[in-house]
C-alpha cells in the first residue's frame, strides 16, 4: 500500500451535541490535488476545521504523513449539558501541531487580521516558519504568484478587496511551507474576473507540486484543477470520482440531487 | 418557540407549593429574630437577583446599574419618607417610579450600544448617581448616609415587633409578587420579544420587534422590583448608605444570580438562600470569608456555569431516565407472562449495535413470509397484539420495542435515539432472525423509521405506513401534513406531567376504550429523551430521499389511516404524488383514530391483509 | 486666574493623565485581545502598589523605589499571566464568556483585596518616593516625583507601543486579538499570547500602582477608584487604537484638574461621568474610536 499523505478514516464530528459530519473516509496520496464538492450547509467547512485542529473530532482518525494528528479514543458522550467540559477534557487535536506537521488550512472568506498591514501579516507568517528549509524560495514563489501584494504592502487588510484578501490568506498558507494546502472556497464571493485570476494562481500553485485539497462551488474550476473529486452530501462522502471519469457539471448535480426534480 | 405548559400543569407546581408552605410556617418555628433577619435579607437578595435576570439573562442586556435601581429606591424612600414626610407605605409604592425613571434615562445611551460597552456605561452611570448622592450631603447625608429612616407600621402596630414577624411576611409577599410578575412577564408576548431580541437580534427586528422599545421596556420593568425592594430595605434597616453602590454588594448579588443560573426565575431564588446562609455561616472569619466565598463562586462558575437550577434540572433528568429504566427492568423481569398472554408467546432480548432490544417473533414456518412491525412514539410492540393473532397463521410476525420504549433498554440518546439508528436496529433484527425480505409496517414515528429503513437499502418486500404523513421538506410541510394541536408538542417533550401523559395517551386511544391501559402504560415507561431526540432529529432526516422512494415507487407501498386520525391531514396525504401506491390512494379505516389497528382491528386487518396478499406477496424466505 | 495657577493646574492634569493612561491602557489591551472586561484591574493596581511598598521596606531610598517598581511590575506580570488560565481560558469557547468573565474577575478582585487586608492590614501606607523637592516651571511649583511619574508612564507606553508594533510576539498578539482562529491556523499558541496580554495589563497596573502609592496614601480597597477612572477613560476614548485611550486619559486628566479647581473635589468626578455619558450618547464608540475592534 502506498503511504497516504492524508488519510481520514471513519471521522465524525460537529459542535456538541450536534453531529455535523459522520464516518468520513478520504485519502490523498503523493502530490495529488483533490476536490471536495457538495451543497452549502452540509458540513464541509466543519470537517475541514476539524482536520485543521480547530474542533475536536468525535470519532475516527486523522493520519497525516504517517503521523496521527488526533489523540486516541473517541469522544465520550456528554452526560451533562452544563458541565464545563473544556475544563476537564484535553483537546484531542491542536491547530499548532497540525500546522507544525505541515497541514495548512486556508479558511473560507477569511478576513484575516483587518487592522494589520499586508507586510506585517506576511512578516509574522514568515517568521513563524523561520529556520526551516525553503522559506526563502517560498517567499520568492509567493511574490511571484501574487505581485499585487507587493503593491499593497503598507495597506491594512480591511482596505483590501475580496480577491486581494484571499491572496493574502493563500500567501500566508504558502509561507507556512505546506506539505498539504487546504483551500476552503477560495473563489467565494469574487467577481468573475477575479475568480479567473485567482483560479489561475491556484493552478500555478498546483504546478509547484504542492498537494492541494480544494473545496469550491464551481464545478468547472474544480474538475479542471483536481485529479480526483469527492462528493460530499449530508455530512459524509458519498462518491469518489477519478479524473478519467470526470462527469460534467450537470451530471454531478444529478448525482447529488437526483434527476427529474 | 418551545411549548411551555402553564405552570399549574407542570412538574414544578408541587415543589413550589411546598416551598411556599414551608416559608409561611418557618417564622412560627424559628422565633429567633436573627434567623428571621437573615431570611428577610434572603428575600431581598432573591428579588434583586431574579429581577436582574430580566435584563441580564432574558434580555441579554448587560446592565450593571441594576444595583443602582435598588440604591435609588432606598434613597428615594429615605428622602421621601424622612425629609418630605410622605407616609412610608406610599413611599414604597412611589420609590419604584423613581427607579423606573432612572432606568428610562439609562436606556438612552444603552440603546445604541452592545456587549461590553453596556457593562461600562451602566457601571459608569451607577457611579455617576453615587457621586451625585455623595455630593448632595444636605439631603443624603453624604458619605455617612442617612439614618433613622421611618419604619413601617400598621395602625399602631410596628412591623418590627414580635421578632420582626411583620417585616418577614411583607418581604415574603414582595418576593411572591416579584416571582409572579417575572413569571407572567416571561410568558407574555413581551417576554418572548425580549428573549427573541437576545437570541437573534436582527431576525427579531426583521419580524417587527422594535429593539429600542423592547430594550426600554426591559430596563424599566427590571427596575420596578429593585426600586420597591430598596424602599422596603430602607424601612427595614432604617439606614441608607452609599455602600449599596459599591462593587462588593454588586458582586454579592451577581454571584447569587450566576450561582443560581442565568435565564431562570427559580435559580436566583434558590441561590439567594444558599449564598446568604453560606456567607452567614462564615461570618466570623473576616477577610477569609470573602476569599472563601470568591473561591467558591469561581469554582462553581468554572466547573458548572449553568448554576444551581440547571444542576437541579439535570438531577431531575437523571432521576427521570432512571425511573423509566427501572420500570422497563421491572416489566422485563416480572411481567413477561402477561406480555406473552397478550401476544401468544414470549419475547427475547437481542443485542444490536444500538443497544439491547426486546424482540417478539412467532418463529419461522414453511412458506411463511415475514412481516415486521415498527411501533410509534411512546408506544410498544404489544400495540400490535391484534395483528399477531390475525396474521400469525400465514405470516412470521416480528415486532420489537424501540430503544427507550417497552421493555428494551434505555440507551445513549445521541447515538441510539433517532431514525437512522432505529432503521439500523430493524435491519440487524432482520439479519439476525434471517427474515429475508420482510414486509414492513410502520406506525406514526415507526412509519418514518420504516421509510428510512426502505431508503437505506435494507431488504424489504413491501412497505405499509399508518398515521404518518410523508414530508417533502422539513419543517415547511409540517403545517400542511399535520393538524396542529398541543399534542404535537407533547410528542417531542421530554418530561410529561402526569396530566400530559394522560392527555397524550388519550389522543392515541380514548381513555376507557379497550387497550387504553396498554397505551397509557407505555407512555409512562418511555424514556423522555427518546421523544426529545426523535422529534429534534426530524431536522436531520434526508426527507427528499424518502420522497424519491415514494415518487419512484420502487417498493410496493400502502398507506392505511384511521378516518378519525386527530393528527394527519388526509387531504395532504391523498394529494401527494405517489408513483406506486396500493389501490391508487391512501386507504382509510372507518372509526379508527391515530391507532386504527387497536381501535378497529377487524377492519384494519382486512385492509392490511389484502395489501399483503395483492401488493406485497413477493416476500420470500 | 493667575498664569502660574493655570500652569500648575495644567501640569498636574497632565501628570494625572499619564497615570490614567497607564491604568487605562491595560484595561484596553485586555478588552481588545480577550474580549472581556477585567474587573480585577483595580485590584491589580492595589496589589502592585502593596508589593512595591513591601520591597521599599527592605530597600529604602531612590534605588529602593526603582527596584520596588521593577519587582512589582514583574510580580504582577506573572500574576496576570497565571490568572488568565484560572479566570478566562476555561470559558474561551463559551457563548457566555463576557458575563462569566465579569464574575470571575470580580471574585478575583475580591480575593486580592482580602489577601492584601490579611497580609498588610487595613492601615493606610505610603511608598517612599524616589525623588523629592519641587522646581519652578513658568512660576508654578511642580513636584519632582510628579514629573518622574509622568516620564516613566510615557516611557512605559512608548515601550508597549513598540512591543506591539515591532516585535513578532507583539504582532502575533495583535493578530490573535483580531482573529483568533486565523492566528491558531498560523500555528501561534493563542492561550499563551492571551496570557501575555493579561500579564502586560497587570504589569502596567502595577507600575501605575507604585506611582500612585508614592503620591498619596494607599489602603486595601483603593483600587476601586483607579478602576473607575480607567473605565471612564476607555469609554471616553474608545479602544479603536492603542493610542486612543491615551489621548483620552490626558484630556480627562486636565479636565479633572480644572474642575477640581473650579467646582471642588466632590463635583469633579460627577463632571467626568456626565461628560462620559454625553460622549456615549453622541458617539458610542468613543471620541477617537471606530467600531472595529483592534489592538
Amino acid at each position: 500500500m502506498s503511504a497516504a499523505l492524508l488519510q481520514l478514516s471513519g471521522l465524525s464530528g460537529g459542535y456538541p451535541p450536534v453531529s455535523v459530519f459522520r464516518n468520513v473516509n478520504l485519502t490523498i496520496t503523493g502530490t495529488e490535488a483533490i476536490g471536495l464538492f457538495g451543497p452549502n450547509g452540509h458540513g464541509k467547512t466543519t470537517l475541514l476545521k476539524t482536520v485543521a485542529g480547530l474542533l475536536d473530532p468525535w470519532q475516527g482518525e486523522i493520519l497525516f504523513a504517517g503521523q496521527r494528528l488526533n489523540s486516541e479514543g473517541s469522544m465520550r458522550a456528554r452526560i451533562s449539558r452544563h458541565l464545563n467540559y473544556d475544563l476537564f477534557r484535553r483537546r484531542k487535536i491542536r491547530a499548532r501541531d497540525v500546522v507544525r506537521a505541515g497541514l495548512i488550512y486556508v479558511m473560507q472568506g477569511n478576513l484575516l487580521f483587518p487592522e494589520m498591514t499586508v507586510g506585517e501579516v506576511l512578516d509574522i507568517a514568515q517568521r513563524a516558519a523561520s529556520g526551516r528549509q525553503g522559506v526563502g524560495e517560498m517567499r520568492d514563489t509567493v511574490h511571484d504568484l501574487f505581485p499585487r501584494l507587493r503593491e499593497r504592502w503598507q495597506s491594512k487588510i480591511r482596505f483590501l478587496s475580496g480577491g486581494e484578501r484571499q491572496m493574502v490568506s493563500i500567501a500566508v498558507g504558502l509561507l507556512a511551507l505546506p506539505r498539504l494546502l487546504i483551500l476552503d472556497e477560495p473563489t467565494l464571493g469574487l467577481s468573475p474576473k477575479l475568480r479567473l485570476e485567482l483560479a489561475e494562481s491556484i493552478a500555478r500553485i498546483r504546478d509547484t507540486k504542492v498537494p492541494l485539497l480544494v473545496v469550491d462551488q464551481n464545478v468547472e474550476f474544480l474538475t479542471d484543477l483536481v485529479d480526483r473529486l469527492y462528493l460530499f452530501d449530508h455530512g459524509t462522502v458519498t462518491a469518489e470520482i477519478d479524473k478519467a471519469h470526470m462527469p460534467s457539471h450537470d451530471e454531478i448535480l444529478a448525482m447529488m440531487f437526483g434527476s427529474g426534480q | 418557540m418551545k411549548y411551555a405548559p402553564p405552570f399549574h400543569h407542570s412538574n414544578g407546581l408541587f415543589p413550589v407549593l411546598v416551598a411556599l408552605a414551608v416559608l409561611l410556617v418557618l417564622p412560627l418555628v424559628f422565633t429567633d429574630t436573627y434567623v428571621r433577619h437573615i431570611l428577610i435579607l434572603v428575600f431581598v437578595y432573591a428579588i434583586l437577583a431574579s429581577s436582574w435576570d430580566l435584563s441580564l439573562g432574558y434580555g441579554g442586556v448587560f446592565n450593571f446599574a441594576h444595583i443602582a435601581f435598588f440604591a435609588i429606591g432606598l434613597y428615594a424612600y429615605g428622602i421621601g419618607a424622612k425629609i418630605v414626610g410622605i407616609d412610608p407605605w406610599i413611599m414604597i409604592l412611589l420609590a419604584p417610579a423613581v427607579a423606573v425613571a432612572f432606568a428610562a434615562l439609562l436606556a438612552m445611551p444603552i440603546l445604541r450600544l452592545e456587549g461590553i460597552y453596556v457593562i461600562l456605561v451602566t457601571i459608569a452611570a451607577a457611579q455617576l448617581v453615587l457621586k451625585i448622592v455623595v455630593s448632595q450631603s444636605d439631603f443624603t447625608g453624604g458619605t455617612s448616609g442617612m439614618v433613622m429612616l421611618p419604619r413601617l407600621t400598621m395602625g399602631d402596630y410596628r412591623l418590627t415587633s414580635d421578632g420582626r414577624i411583620g417585616y418577614y411576611y411583607v418581604a415574603l409577599a414582595l418576593l411572591g409578587l416579584s416571582t409572579i410578575f417575572l413569571y407572567k412577564l416571561e410568558r407574555s408576548a413581551l417576554g418572548r420579544a425580549i428573549k427573541a431580541l437576545r437570541d437573534n437580534k436582527y431576525y427579531a427586528i426583521s419580524r417587527g420587534v422594535s429593539e429600542s422599545r423592547i430594550r426600554l421596556f426591559t430596563l424599566c420593568a427590571s427596575a420596578v422590583l429593585p426600586g420597591m425592594a430598596g424602599a422596603f430595605y430602607g424601612s427595614y434597616v432604617r439606614v441608607a448608605s452609599p455602600d449599596v453602590f459599591g462593587l462588593t454588594f454588586l458582586t454579592l448579588i451577581l454571584s447569587v444570580l450566576l450561582v443560581g443560573g442565568v435565564s431562570t426565575i427559580w435559580g436566583p431564588i434558590i441561590a439567594a438562600f444558599v449564598v446568604t446562609i453560606f456567607a452567614e455561616v462564615l461570618a466570623e472569619y473576616g477577610a477569609w470569608r470573602d476569599i472563601i466565598i470568591a473561591l467558591v463562586i469561581i469554582g462553581v462558575v468554572l466547573v458548572y456555569p449553568g448554576g444551581l437550577f440547571a444542576g437541579l434540572q439535570e438531577l431531575w433528568d437523571f432521576a427521570d431516565s432512571r425511573k423509566t429504566a427501572l420500570i422497563a427492568a421491572w416489566r422485563r423481569r416480572f411481567r413477561s407472562a402477561s406480555r406473552a398472554a397478550l401476544m401468544g408467546s414470549g419475547d427475547r432480548m437481542i443485542s444490536t449495535s444500538h443497544g439491547d432490544i426486546s424482540v417478539f417473533d412467532t418463529g419461522p414456518g414453511p412458506g411463511k413470509p415475514a412481516l415486521l412491525f415498527i411501533h410509534g412514539n411512546s408506544s410498544c410492540k404489544e400495540a400490535f397484539h391484534n395483528q399477531v393473532k390475525a396474521f400469525s397463521e400465514k405470516y412470521r410476525i416480528v415486532a420489537f420495542d424501540l430503544p427507550g420504549h417497552g421493555v428494551s433498554r434505555n440507551c445513549d440518546p445521541r447515538a441510539d435515539y433517532g431514525y437512522e439508528a432505529y432503521a439500523k436496529i430493524a435491519a440487524e433484527i432482520v439479519e439476525k432472525l434471517e427474515l429475508g425480505k420482510p414486509a414492513v409496517f410502520g406506525w406514526s414515528l415507526g412509519g418514518y423509521v420504516a421509510l428510512e429503513y426502505a431508503v437505506s437499502g435494507y431488504p424489504i418486500s413491501a412497505l405499509a405506513i399508518c398515521g404518518t404523513s410523508p414530508l417533502g421538506t422539513y419543517p415547511d410541510d409540517m403545517p400542511a401534513a399535520y393538524i396542529a394541536s398541543p399534542h404535537m408538542e407533547l410528542a417531542g417533550k421530554r418530561f410529561h406531567s402526569w396530566k400530559e401523559k394522560r392527555t397524550y395517551a388519550a389522543k392515541t386511544v380514548p381513555s376507557g376504550a379497550p387497550n387504553a391501559e396498554l397505551v397509557r402504560q407505555s407512555v409512562w415507561r418511555t424514556d423522555g429523551r427518546a421523544r426529545e431526540q426523535t422529534v429534534a432529529k426530524m431536522k436531520t432526516v434526508d426527507w427528499p430521499r424518502q420522497i424519491r422512494l415514494l415518487r419512484e415507487g420502487a417498493v410496493p407501498f400502502a398507506m392505511i389511516n384511521g378516518t378519525e386520525d386527530p393528527f394527519i391531514n388526509h387531504d395532504y396525504c391523498a394529494a401527494f404524488g405517489y408513483a406506486n401506491i396500493w389501490r391508487g390512494s391512501p386507504q382509510n379505516v372507518d372509526g379508527g383514530g391515530h391507532a386504527p389497528f387497536l381501535a378497529n382491528p377487524d377492519e384494519f386487518n382486512r385492509v392490511l391483509g389484502a395489501f399483503l396478499e395483492e401488493g406485497g406477496s413477493a416476500s420470500e424466505q | 486666574m493667575a498664569f502660574d495657577t493655570f500652569v500648575f493646574i495644567l501640569v498636574s492634569g497632565i501628570v494625572l493623565g499619564g497615570l490614567y493612561a497607564l491604568m487605562a491602557v491595560g484595561l484596553a489591551v485586555v478588552w481588545t485581545t480577550l474580549d472581556v472586561f477585567n474587573f480585577a484591574h483595580g485590584a491589580f493596581v492595589a496589589l502592585g502598589a502593596y508589593v512595591a511598598w513591601q520591597v521599599t521596606q527592605f530597600a529604602p531610598g531612590p534605588q529602593g523605589f526603582v527596584f520596588a517598581t521593577l519587582a512589582a511590575t514583574i510580580f504582577m506580570f506573572v500574576v496576570g499571566f497565571l490568572l488568565h488560565f484560572c479566570l478566562i481560558k476555561p470559558f474561551e469557547r463559551s457563548p457566555n464568556i463576557v458575563l462569566l468573565a465579569v464574575i470571575t474577575t470580580l471574585a478575583a478582585s475580591s480575593i486580592m483585596e482580602s489577601s492584601i487586608q490579611l497580609i498588610w492590614g487595613p492601615r493606610e501606607k505610603q511608598i517612599e518616593a524616589a525623588v523629592s523637592g519641587r522646581f519652578e516651571f513658568f512660576g508654578a511649583g511642580i513636584g519632582a516625583n510628579d514629573l518622574l511619574a509622568l516620564v516613566v508612564a510615557l516611557a512605559a507606553l512608548a515601550g508597549l507601543a513598540l512591543f506591539l508594533r515591532r516585535t513578532s510576539t507583539g504582532r502575533a498578539m495583535r493578530a490573535a486579538a483580531q482573529n483568533r482562529e486565523a492566528a491558531e491556523l498560523m500555528g501561534f499558541n493563542v492561550a499563551i499570547l492571551f496570557a501575555v496580554a493579561l500579564g502586560i495589563a497587570a504589569a502596567t497596573a502595577a507600575l501605575a500602582g507604585a506611582f500612585i502609592g508614592s503620591l498619596r496614601f494607599i489602603n486595601p480597597t483603593f483600587g476601586a477608584d483607579p478602576l473607575m477612572k480607567a473605565l471612564v477613560v476607555v469609554i471616553f476614548g474608545g479602544v479603536a487604537n492603542f493610542t486612543s485611550p491615551i489621548y483620552a486619559a490626558f484630556i480627562l486628566g486636565i479636565i479633572e484638574s480644572f474642575s477640581i479647581y473650579y467646582l471642588g473635589l466632590y463635583w469633579a468626578p460627577a463632571v467626568l461621568f456626565a461628560l462620559m455619558i454625553a460622549v456615549l450618547i453622541v458617539k458610542p464608540e468613543g471620541l477617537f474610536g471606530n467600531r472595529q475592534k483592534t489592538l
